[in-house]
């Protein structure tokens, strides 16, 4: 399994590389279609981070970025304790559904509803996760499997409680109650869905950085996900480490389902996640497993999605899928790496060579 | 008899590890003959026969078979010259039947498909024929290791070889399944067969052989007719001359018993005995030495102290404490440290930095965490230290530990496992792989923590490191520990004879 | 009461069968990749480029060639039979990535997998000019033949044969199966590992390739979005489900097709939501890959000598 490492200059340019022959294939497959590739991505652009309009482009992006940041701390938390779960998206939905409910049941003031909702969507978001957890650890049942039956699960209790229970109004859209407007999150800009989820999403990037590198639990987690013989040679309890830390990745995808809900949509409906679990794990891909990497490229993944949407579909009649064909072309390249690595090894090398021989 | 196998100045060298695995080796074998190929671990017996079987190819020299230079590029190339090959580990698919497992790789097919009675009737033959009984239709996983072993060897008669290479294997067989796997070698060599088998078990290799072939460090030392040679000689050969000793050991002043097992025995999930009733103990300021050709339980033993297994039967303490089923944590907090047989995959995180490398076993004890908040400062002193202390050079605390030497990476297990100030160090292999200097420097750590009152339990197939580092002996054959040496009984002859089964 | 019985008839059964084909023919792919011990999570994007390349193959077979006025049915065939042999080269192509420059296939298959869902509907709209759903008037589906199902259902029940009899009765199935369980055994008697895992591969690319072409001309003649809709991933936990041996694979997905098809006629019969029939099958094989990890862990323990 990839485990990513630090920020070492090598690794850095892997999704660097990747990011490059993605767009250089973007390029030919616009081409193809007639249009200028050029004019495609300056439209790409502008609808992505453009600040022109009544409301700028980029402040849409940074909102549209607030659930892949923490759909990528998810996955991150995954992949540095070694489990390559692709759940989030299951985590999500329940976190959502948890804060539809909620939100419509309870009534107490906004001050302790609003945190007691975040609160219990974690705590489902948790629970979820430890079902591919558990499976994983105490069983040895492949997590990749296990995450995909989970999230069509969830999926599915979804449009069950949309269609029946949950049920809103007995017209033709299946969707809950509209949540009371006192529970809406703040947005900083009117319609661009920036707002308080986002600082938020950022506080709990730094908190991560700090557990993972700054905590004894953070040391064991990473020790577990690198080299477990070598944890458990040291006495460190490899399961329960792990369970722990699959814990808070569930809880950061949760959180990530209520506070679009509370945030942004104000009720759950039909198709309510659309595939955000998948951009999760690869924003933590992409990012290198690093909070950091996780924040930068889960900017600029909403960036082509939103970019793609905005300036290509709207402005330029190229169909918005060209957004995500760029982010899959990216990904392959990351899984491709083996066959270019040596040679950007190489050439670091060389580099490096160099720069000595000119110190001496 | 003629010669059927010639080794002519075969030479092979493993940069990897800095091993000359073979040294110039000549000698040949009969044809018809039994061979026992003896020596101690990295004597170069395994390299010799994966030549042979075509498993390595050799840098320099040649190989005859009946009298022809032949090069084996795969065991394919050798199997189809004749030659076949019984591992240590068995290539045994495990829910096919034994009829399966003979044929795989050499079907009997009718019209396009398999005809199992074909291959079911075959498979009786040969096993009537040579006196190994077996069940066909018997599934392998089924089976106990003894079975499996002829099914591997039937296995090598089926694709019709003349020679059988077979590598340690009364290894897995109960004492009770030793005696007649003997007689079938006797019989096979009887049929034509010849017969080549690496083993350190002198009883039996004096029992079965024809000829004998004593190797040392790569190289041939000898090879001498069974009948008129005696285990002390053999033995003597494989150990070889005295060893200068190069270590200043002052005289030990045992205290209190640090470590005590009764009857330690762990059985593996397939039934095989690893360790067989052990039972030492080993006081504060001497070291221990665990002496013994590797695979003879000293990994099942040093499992079971380290907290890795649980013992079937048995138990052990530690300064009087029950650590029979204590977790790694709590042996570690009892004053319990180990410098593992495995640096790289064990002892140390590849992906990590030499700081980190140095945390584990400490990341909740102050000061280096506080309020499970790691102190960055505390933890880069250290760090700072140890590198000064053990002259770990090239290092700082950020390096990445895999940019280290090897005499440099275990110098970092050895910093951080003795900072815990233990009541028992257990080293496994602390020199493997090291270069002189680096070599020199562990002994002297071992030796100057025993001087400062620490039971040391030192586990190494090197005799030269036993001899100049113990203070007591314990050998290890079979699982079992076949005897102890103290102070003056602890002579290479000695420990010689134990290593192969013999009494003293 | 009534309601409900009145459910089982001949109609679901047909529909039944009509919706466990394309889980099938995905199951057959998983089970032999995972008999070669490879781990093939590739068979849902392989499913949905199937479905793909056979409907647009038969489209332009149809407007630009003869056989749209003289025999479209036939076109249509040989779209099957193209997608079936695209199929085959994408198993090609993984294969190669894997045992030449040592490609994480896991990694591989989910970029893999996304970008199959993307590029088809990018294509759909930038060439097509259709959003969600595309068709076209000349596309005949596959014909019904004598039993009342089309020849890729039939192709389906023939593979499930095909696979029993390879693996009892031939040299090549005692390969595979040596080769995933056994590797260093395999190799140690001269078998090539890479060869077979080459040749399961390839056969489960054109397998899912086969079970997507059923999606798109089979039954109906459209393309949709993500028209795979999890069926690659139902194959998956199907060839899990049957322990990977051919007939239990094909009992699970037909559990798994009937599941679906009772699900569908209970909406139109009853208000039993079908959600909690449709949920069934994930949570079952949730149980099962416990209860086979379970089992697999116990038995990896007897072999470390």
């Amino acid at each position: 399994m990839k485990k990513p490492k630090g920020t070492y200059i090598l690794h850095v340019l892997i999704p660097l590389i990747a990011i490059v022959l993605g767009v250089a294939v973007s390029f030919v497959l616009i081409a193809l279609t007639g249009i200028s590739p050029i004019a495609t991505f300056r439209e790409l652009w502008k609808g992505a981070f453009g600040m022109t309009g009544k409301v700028w482009p980029l402040w849409i992006t940074l909102g549209q970025s607030t659930p892949l940041i923490l759909t990528g701390l998810s996955a991150m938390c995954a992949f540095r304790v070694g489990v390559f779960c692709i759940a989030q998206e299951s985590q999500y939905v329940f976190g959502a559904i948890v804060a539809a409910w909620l939100g419509v049941a309870l009534s107490l003031p906004s001050w302790i509803l609003i945190p007691l909702v975040l609160l219990c969507s974690m705590a489902a978001g948790a629970l979820a996760a430890e079902i591919p957890a558990l499976l994983k650890v105490k069983l040895g049942v492949n997590e990749i499997i296990s995450s995909i039956m989970v999230n069509n699960i969830s999926t599915l209790v979804l449009e069950y409680l949309v269609a029946f229970p949950m049920r809103a109004d007995a017209g033709q859209k299946a969707q809950s109650a509209v949540l009371p407007q006192k529970l809406w999150l703040f947005q900083f800009i009117k319609g661009s869905r920036w707002g308080v989820s986002f600082v938020i999403a950022v506080l709990l990037a730094v908190g991560l950085y700090f557990l993972l590198w700054k905590t004894s639990f953070g040391y064991e987690v990473r020790m577990v996900g690198q080299s477990p013989r070598f944890s458990q040679y040291g006495g460190v309890s490899a399961g329960g480490v792990t369970l722990g830390m699959m814990a808070i990745s569930g809880a950061l995808a949760g959180l990530a389902g209520s506070m679009e809900v509370l945030g942004n949509y104000h009720r759950i409906m039909t198709g309510f996640s659309s595939g955000l679990g998948f951009d999760g794990l690869s924003v933590a891909m992409l990012g290198l497993s690093h909070p950091l990497g996780v924040f930068i490229v889960a900017i600029l993944l909403a960036g082509i999605r939103q970019g793609a949407q905005l300036g290509l579909q709207i402005n330029l009649q190229v169909p918005r899928e060209l957004g995500g064909v760029l982010i899959a072309l990216i990904i392959l390249f990351v899984a491709l790496e083996n066959i270019y690595k040596p040679h950007v090894e190489a050439w670091v090398k060389r580099l490096e060579g160099g720069k000595t021989k000119a110190a001496e | 008899m003629a010669e059927i196998i010639r080794f002519d100045k075969l030479s092979k060298y493993y940069a990897s590890t800095n091993v000359q695995a073979s040294n110039e080796v000549s000698f040949s074998i009969e044809q018809g003959e039994v061979h026992a190929i003896c020596g101690e671990n990295g004597a170069g017996k395994t390299t010799l026969m994966r030549m042979l079987f075509g498993m390595e190819t050799p840098d320099s020299g040649s190989l005859l078979l009946d009298g022809k230079p032949v090069s084996f590029a795969s065991p394919s190339d050798a199997i189809s010259a004749g030659i076949g090959m019984v591992h240590q580990h068995f290539m045994i698919v495990p829910s096919f039947s034994v009829s399966e497992n003979i044929m795989l790789g050499n079907e009997q097919v009718s019209h396009g498909f398999l005809d199992k009675q074909e291959e079911r009737n075959y498979v009786r033959d040969l096993s009537e024929r040579y006196g190994l009984p077996i069940d066909p239709d018997a599934i392998a996983s089924s089976l106990p290791v003894g079975l499996l072993q002829r099914v591997e060897i039937l296995k090598m008669l089926a694709k019709k070889v003349r020679i059988l290479i077979l590598d340690e294997p009364t290894a897995v067989l109960t004492p009770g399944e030793v005696g007649p796997f003997l007689h079938t070698l006797t019989g096979l060599a009887h049929d034509g067969y010849t017969i080549l088998f690496i083993s350190h078990k002198l009883q039996e290799v004096l029992t079965v052989a024809d000829r004998i072939t004593v190797m040392r460090k790569g190289q041939v030392i000898g090879t001498k007719p069974s009948r008129g040679t005696t285990m002390e000689e053999l033995a003597m050969m494989m150990v070889g001359r005295p060893v200068v000793l190069n270590i200043q050991k002052g005289p030990a002043h045992p205290g209190s018993v640090v470590l005590k097992t009764h009857d330690l025995t762990y059985r593996n999930s397939l039934g095989v005995t690893k360790l067989d009733h052990v039972s030492l103990s080993i006081r504060a300021g001497e070291v221990y030495g665990v002496a013994g050709v590797s695979g003879n339980g000293q990994e099942a033993l040093v499992n079971c102290l380290s907290g890795l297994n649980k013992p079937t039967e048995g138990s052990m303490e530690l300064e009087g404490q029950d650590l029979t089923n204590a977790s790694v944590r709590t042996r570690r907090n009892h004053g319990m440290a180990q410098v593992p047989e495995d640096r790289i995959h064990v002892g140390l995180n590849m992906d990590a930095s030499v700081e980190e490398n140095l945390l584990m076993g400490f990341e909740h004890r102050e000061p280096f965490s506080l309020h499970g908040i790691l102190q960055q400062r505390e933890m880069q002193e250290n760090a700072g230290r140890m590198i000064k202390a053990y002259a770990i050079f090239g290092a700082s605390a950020e390096s990445p530990v895999r940019m280290l030497s090897g005499g440099n990476m275990q110098k970092v297990v050895l910093a951080r496992e003795l900072s815990s100030k233990p009541r028992l160090l257990i080293v496994d292999q602390p020199t493997r792989g090291l270069d002189v200097g680096s070599i020199e420097f562990v002994h002297r750590m071992i030796l100057s923590q025993r001087d400062q009152g620490v039971a040391v339990l030192l586990v190494s197939v090197e005799l030269e490191e036993i001899l100049s580092l113990s203070d007591r002996v314990g050998v290890m054959y079979a699982g079992r520990l076949q005897g102890e040496l103290e102070g003056k009984q602890i002579t290479q002859e000695a420990i010689g004879m134990l290593m192969v089964g013999g009494s003293v | 009461m009534h309601d409900i019985l009145s459910v089982l008839s001949l109609n679901l059964l047909m529909s039944t069968i009509r919706l466990t084909t394309p889980i099938l023919l995905a199951a057959l792919a998983a089970a032999l990749c995972n008999k070669a011990g490879v781990l093939n999570l590739a068979i849902e994007g392989e499913m949905l480029l199937g479905s793909f390349v056979a409907i647009v193959v038969t489209y332009c077979l149809n407007k630009y060639t003869p056989l749209g006025v003289v025999n479209p049915t036939l076109s249509t065939y040989l779209g099957v039979v193209v997608s079936i042999l695209f199929g085959g080269v994408l198993g090609v192509l993984m294969a190669w990535l894997h045992t030449k420059w040592g490609v994480d296939l896991v990694i591989f298959s989910i970029a893999f997998n996304m970008l199959a869902s993307e590029i088809t509907v990018f294509l759909m709209r930038a060439v097509f000019h259709q959003n969600g759903t595309w068709t076209d008037s000349s596309i005949v589906q596959l014909p019904t033949l004598a039993g009342g199902y089309n020849i890729i259902v039939y192709a389906s029940w023939i593979c499930v044969i095909f696979c029993m009899i390879l693996y009892r009765a031939t040299r090549f199935g005692r390969h595979l199966k040596a080769v995933g369980e056994a590797p260093e055994a395999a190799a140690s008697v001269g078998i090539s590992v890479r060869n077979v895992q080459y040749i399961a591969l390839i056969a489960g690319g054109a397998l899912s390739t086969l079970g997507g072409s059923f999606l798109s001309v089979g039954h109906l003649t459209l393309f949709t979005r993500d028209m795979a809709a999890g069926r690659g991933w139902l194959g998956n936990a199907a060839a899990l489900f049957g322990f990977n041996n051919p007939g239990g694979t094909f009992l699970a997905s037909l559990f798994f097709g009937f599941a679906d098809a009772l699900a569908l006629r209970l909406q139109n019969v009853t208000k039993i939501p079908p959600y909690m029939i449709q949920v069934m099958p994930y949570v079952l094989t949730l149980v099962i890959l416990g209860f086979v990890s379970w089992r697999a862990q116990k038995n990896a323990q007897k072999y470390q000598l």
